[in-house]
């Protein structure tokens, strides 16, 4: 068979290419409700860890269902709310934001647009917020618990291609997220919240005092940097709402 | 003033070869003499001067969401579709450049094929649609900044490498050896450009 | 089993390996590592990505027309790992492991030697011998990759497989971490290599 000729490449060519991207039509459409249900319940674990109730690998233990059926037994309230601090719209309780639905808000927030982020407020009182931004090599995302007088009782972060060792300690080191325990970011301020570089003030014994400063990660500049842009941006977002929430203490 | 922060910063900062380490290959692989390193160097800063624009225009208008259909989101398909057109370019250039400029092409000619696999160049494409650039212009800019980072680099070895023929080296760590030792210390020495904000 | 296939299967991991010998998918090589784990997901993901495009297009070989060869090569190369991303992200016992490997996917539909296995092996030979071929080399590269990540990960993070092995007075070394420093290290795998094979040493 002569494969060199003009009609015959065309047509391989043409063929290949359509099979190929109907296999991969198929198989993402075929496979999407249950990549859509493991993004989701892995979401709902991170702000189940973010919110103290269990540790990420925990949750990977009990399984999906379990995780989920977990986070409808402790949710009270998820609604939406502008940055002038307004509620917009009720969610329904089982509604997540996956990182590509933060991205999108996050472009919002950025030009001064229309945005709506998500407040999720758990039974006992936790409320946690989204944040979204780049890292050094790709987006970051998280999310941040706050108890009811406006500090933060937990954190947990993400990433999709941060250094590994360096900028993905911002996911896997434990010791950098329990930092974020009890400090209290500065709503309405300039400066919200610093990750700083070099070392956050600290007492006579060496631990960090509480106020809104954390330590960087050695080495890893970039993703700090970045992360610090994400959090200020969005509690930035959230500053009218955390501010006029009734159970604030001071105002 | 933005194109050129851009410019600058694609070319420095953001190089392909030592701060994404992309392409090494036939970084590596064709870097013994001057000569042909920057020929290669040219036909990779071409490719990706061509292959960028076209591949931002199909993530806009055919693969974003909402783009060609409404509700349909085909970015599933961005990496197929970025190396599918990739090697489509690839070949036509070939095809053009051997037709009507034969003497490029017995100059160029072999590294062209070489190029459909160089990392850079999907790695171009790719950090032009994880950017999210505002426009055509803006994706020209930086491919063509990417282009010359790679250009400067390979020549930049292939030089030390000619002056390195003149050097002691012990014999097993002769050719891949010290070059993968020397691309390292360029690399820590490019290092220092990283974080630079422009 | 005969001297042929023995050959085809234990070459690539050592004389004939894909990094050291035949400079093939450099690039991937300093990403993933950092980490022993990544290491190992990326080295079993290459091996089973060359395995079978090696195959596939070993089936295919005597259709393929030859100025399109590479586009039809990519192609295949590419489904196959989209395909291998996208059925480990729907089980919920392979969405971890998924997680992780994202990140290297499109390192490994460019890592060279895909291509360069079957550009040199799989054109030319039945498919049975292609998939050997593609298994030992994926099996080469990741034996370099796990000896590297080794290092880096012992010397940067003072772990291994993230359990911590050295005393914590150890101060971690940043430097070992940064990509530079794996092509340091896989300068020295060379110079042992052919310290060892002389025959392999340039002139």
């Amino acid at each position: 068979m002569n494969t060199n000729n003009n009609f015959y490449t065309v047509i391989y060519t043409t063929i290949v290419v359509v099979v190929v991207a109907a296999v991969l039509a198929f198989v993402s459409q075929s496979l999407k409700e249950r990549q859509e249900a493991n993004e989701k319940a892995d979401t709902i674990s991170q702000m189940l860890t973010a919110a103290q109730f269990g540790s990420k690998a925990s949750f990977q233990k009990i399984g999906n269902s379990a995780t989920i059926a977990k986070y409808l037994e402790e949710i009270s309230e998820a609604y939406t709310v502008n940055v002038a601090g307004e509620k917009v719209a009720e969610l329904p309780l089982d509604k997540v934001y996956s990182p590509k639905e933060l991205k999108a808000q996050n472009r919002l927030i950025k030009n001064g647009g229309d945005a709506q982020i998500p407040v999720f407020v758990f039974k006992n009182g936790t409320t946690v917020l989204p944040i979204y931004g780049a890292g050094l090599w790709g987006p970051i995302w998280g999310y941040i618990a706050f108890g009811t007088d406006n500090s933060i009782i937990g954190a947990y972060f993400d990433h999709e291609s941060e250094t590994a060792g360096l900028g993905s300690r911002i996911k896997d080191d434990p010791e950098f997220q329990a930092q974020f325990k009890a400090q209290q970011p500065a709503f309405g301020e300039s400066e919200i919240f610093a990750i700083v570089k070099g070392g956050a003030p600290k007492d006579a014994s060496g631990a960090d005092i509480v106020d809104n400063k954390i330590d960087a990660i050695t080495g890893a500049t970039m993703t700090s940097k970045g992360l610090d842009e994400a959090i200020n941006a969005w509690l930035g977002a959230y500053s009218a709402h955390m501010k006029a929430q009734p159970n604030t203490v001071e105002e | 003033m933005e194109y050129l922060s851009l410019f600058v910063k694609s070319i420095f900062v953001d190089n392909m070869i030592f701060a994404y380490f992309l392409g090494m290959c036939s970084y590596l692989a064709v870097s013994k003499n001057v000569k042909t390193a920057s020929g290669l160097g040219v036909a990779v800063m071409f490719v990706l001067l061509v292959t960028t624009p076209v591949n931002y225009l199909l993530n806009k208008y055919v693969l974003g969401p909402d783009a060609l259909i409404d509700g349909v989101d085909l970015s599933f398909l961005s990496v197929i579709i970025f190396i599918a057109v990739i090697a489509a370019i690839v070949q036509i250039v070939e095809m053009v450049v051997e037709k009507f400029a034969p003497a490029l092409y017995s100059a160029l000619g072999i590294f062209l094929p070489l190029i459909a696999v160089n990392c850079a160049i999907l790695g171009g494409s790719l950090f032009m649609q994880q950017k999210e650039f505002a426009g055509v212009g803006e994706s020209c800019v930086y491919a063509l900044g990417s282009g010359i980072g790679w250009f400067l680099a390979i020549v930049a070895l292939a030089a030390i490498r000619e002056k390195m023929a003149y050097s002691n080296v012990p014999a097993a760590l002769k050719g891949l050896g010290i070059t993968f030792i020397t691309v390292g210390l360029m690399g820590m020495a490019f290092m220092t450009f990283m974080g630079i904000s422009l | 089993m005969n001297a042929k296939i023995k050959e085809t299967l234990f070459n690539p991991i050592f004389k004939g390996n894909p990094i050291t010998v035949l400079v093939l998918g450099i690039c991937s090589s300093l990403a993933v590592t950092v980490t022993l784990k990544g290491a190992l997901v990326m080295a079993l993901s290459v091996m089973f990505v060359t395995g079978l495009s090696s195959v596939v297009l070993s089936i295919l070989r005597n259709t393929i027309p030859s100025r399109v060869r590479i586009i039809v090569q990519l192609v295949v190369v590419a489904m196959m790992v989209i395909l291998v991303d996208q059925i480990l992200k729907s089980f919920e016992a392979t969405y971890p492991i998924d997680k992780q490997l994202s990140v290297y996917i499109s390192l490994i539909i460019t890592n060279c030697i895909v291509m360069g296995r079957i550009e040199a092996f799989a054109l030319g030979n039945k498919p049975f011998p292609s998939f050997l071929d593609g298994i030992a080399n994926g099996a080469g590269y990741g034996l370099v990759l796990i000896v590297v990540a080794f290092f880096r990960e012992l010397l940067g993070s003072g772990t291994l497989f993230g359990l911590q092995v050295l005393p914590s007075c150890y101060v971690t070394n940043n430097l070992v971490i940064l990509p530079p420093f794996a092509l340091i290290l896989l300068g020295c795998i060379v110079w042992v290599q052919r310290s060892i094979q002389k025959d392999l040493q340039e002139k």
